[in-house]
């Protein structure tokens, strides 16, 4: 007896994000994967365009001239900004943006909470730019590895062993945080 | 009596608006903020200013269309404007000169190079 062959379900496309990344797709077939650990990944959707986008940032030291300060926010509002216009870019309407937050872990204790402060960080950014937070998996002592598909707006968060990832410090202030200037 | 140099910092974040005028404030400068090109355009209307900063993508208005329709005015067509974005192709800057601005920052600032900066247009 013959069958009828089985249609091939169609290839994902898995695009790893990572840390001091953004990326944003408005294709279904596109999967967006990051491991995390005191990273935090924010995944933004537009229901309504149909696209969606992830970043993944670790809020870094200060410069030394900023020693009052734990974390330096100028590095996750840029990322967080760098998202933001990407989704514009590709169709998206700020007030319909919908937001996850997943990460944040503080994997050892005895060093400075970074997971913590990035965790607070994205939800008191979210919250000044009236971003409605729909899910979150945060904080604890777990790293984390989230699947997120930009279009369907839907996100898989699994617990995962802390040696598959990086190890996470608190990093330097970037290269491009320099601020470069032009004067015309 | 020297007088306080003001700026207006336009910028559809709420997060970024704070943290110049965090920047700005320490510098020494008087800041006043607007969440769009067409809120500064009726900001710019009745108040004087001795420094724009300004971001390129903006709901209503952008910075491009800002800095197009403040150089077209009379009042503030002689203020420096200093865009301060993530934005980082050379279209996008050449956009911006041909419009009127007179500074291209990229994000993330530095808060020490953006003060500078400021001090150096208004000087």
């Amino acid at each position: 007896m013959l069958h009828a062959p089985i249609p091939s379900q169609p290839a994902i496309a898995r695009i790893v994000v990572m840390q001091g990344q953004a990326r944003v797709s408005g294709d279904p077939l596109v999967e967006l994967t990051t491991v995390l650990g005191s990273c935090v990944a924010t995944c933004l959707y537009d229901p309504e365009a149909r696209i969606g986008g992830m970043n993944h940032f670790l809020l870094s030291e200060p410069p030394s001239s900023h020693s009052q300060c734990v974390v330096d926010e100028h590095y996750g509002v840029y990322l967080m900004e760098v998202l933001i216009n990407e989704m514009l870019n590709a169709g998206g309407a700020k007030a319909r943006l919908r937001a996850h937050l997943y990460g944040g872990a503080n994997l050892r204790t005895g060093m400075t909470p970074i997971g913590t402060a990035n965790a607070s960080f994205a939800c008191s950014f979210l919250e000044r730019e009236g971003i409605p937070l729909m899910r979150s998996d945060l904080g604890r002592n777990t790293a984390r590895r989230v699947d997120f598909r930009p279009v369907a707006g839907q996100a898989r968060c699994r617990i995962v062993e802390a040696t598959s990832i990086p190890e996470n410090r608190p990093a330097p202030r970037p290269v491009a945080s320099t601020g470069d200037i032009e004067l015309f | 009596m020297t007088k306080t140099t003001r700026i207006l910092t336009v910028d559809d974040s709420a997060s970024m608006r704070a943290l110049l005028n965090h920047a700005l404030t320490a510098g020494g400068f008087q800041v006043d903020q607007a969440d769009d090109g067409q809120s500064a355009l009726e900001w710019l209307a009745v108040n004087e200013v001795d420094v724009v900063i300004t971001d390129i993508n903006m709901p209503r208005l952008d910075g491009f269309g800002l800095i197009e329709q403040v150089r077209a005015g009379s009042r503030h067509c002689d203020c420096p404007i200093l865009v301060l974005t993530t934005e980082s192709s050379d279209e996008k800057k050449s956009r911006a000169r041909a419009a009127g601005a007179t500074g291209w920052i990229v994000k993330p600032f530095d808060p020490a190079k953006l003060v500078d900066a400021v001090r150096k247009v208004t000087h």
